[in-house]
């Protein structure tokens, strides 16, 4: 087949590539959604928290662990950051990505382990859903975070299968990402509303 | 008739919070109801700012031909990196 001027052979179509993948979008107006429950959430703690009388926390109730969950918080972190350099080294097609792929899952699963441990000792402490505004908003909170970090580490095993088996590809792995990074931005924010 | 109505019917309450005697609730209200209206709109205009600049890269970015073969197997959305 002839060539034309730039050297492209006549009658084969152009393909630029897509300015988003759909699941890359999906995922965002996932995460978008999301965000605004969240946001929802957080705004009926502070508005309980700036009602309460006697202060916040209520008097009589267990007090959060503070500094437990803050080296928590630093693990999540850490794995958001691992997660980072996994993909960087997946786009140069590094053997690394294996590895860190596994440590930034290891991390997480550390926090959800964490966490698990820290609910069994507030339970203890007394500190349920039904014992006052302070147990029922921690557990609604920090309960549908853990689940969110739960789906999270259940898509990143998935994407490490993939991996494994050399069949991931960066359109699954960029939604894996977004939602990952999600679930590590958003809880920061509810250590600072809800611990601190 | 509904004038007269009009002056004898009791200020209504939407909620307690826009009624709260305590400042720092009201405040709190204030804030996040400023919060829960700005987020949305900063989600959507940082998205459709942040499509038009990547389209634009696109529009600049050279066309590469890609042979038929390579498209009846492939496909547009391959699995390259």
């Amino acid at each position: 087949m002839a060539d034309d001027a730039l050297g492209r052979p006549y009658g084969v179509p152009a393909r630029r590539e897509p300015i988003l993948p759909n699941g890359v979008l999906g995922m965002l107006i996932f995460v978008a959604t999301e965000i605004m429950f969240f946001s929802g959430l957080i705004s009926a703690f502070v508005i309980g928290k700036s009602n309460a009388i006697g202060g916040w926390p209520p008097p009589g109730q267990p007090r959060l662990p503070v500094e437990e969950t803050a080296l928590n918080t630093a693990a999540l972190l850490a794995s958001g950051v691992v997660l980072y350099f996994a993909n960087r080294a997946f786009r140069k097609g590094s053997p690394s990505t294996k590895r860190l792929l596994a440590v930034s899952i290891a991390l997480g699963g550390f926090f959800v382990v964490f966490q698990g441990a820290e609910w069994v000792a507030l339970i203890r402490e007394g500190l349920t859903l039904t014992s006052g505004q302070l147990g029922g908003f921690f557990y609604l909170i920090v309960g549908t975070h853990a689940l969110h970090v739960l789906a999270g580490f259940i898509v990143l095993l998935y994407t490490y299968r993939r991996l494994s088996e050399g069949d991931l590809d960066r359109f699954t792995f960029w939604p894996a990402q977004i939602f990952w990074y999600f679930v590590v931005g958003v809880w920061p924010v509810l250590y600072w509303q809800v611990y601190l | 008739m509904a004038v007269t109505l009009a002056f004898t019917a009791d200020l209504a309450r939407a909620c307690p919070s826009c009624a709260s005697p305590l400042e720092e609730n009201r405040q709190a209200f204030v804030d996040t109801t400023i919060f829960l209206t700005v987020l949305p709109l900063a989600m959507i205009g940082g998205f459709v700012w942040w499509l038009r600049r990547r389209s634009k890269e696109i529009e600049r970015a050279p066309e590469i031909a890609v042979p038929e073969g390579l498209l009846r197997d492939a496909g547009p959305f391959s699995k390259s990196r």
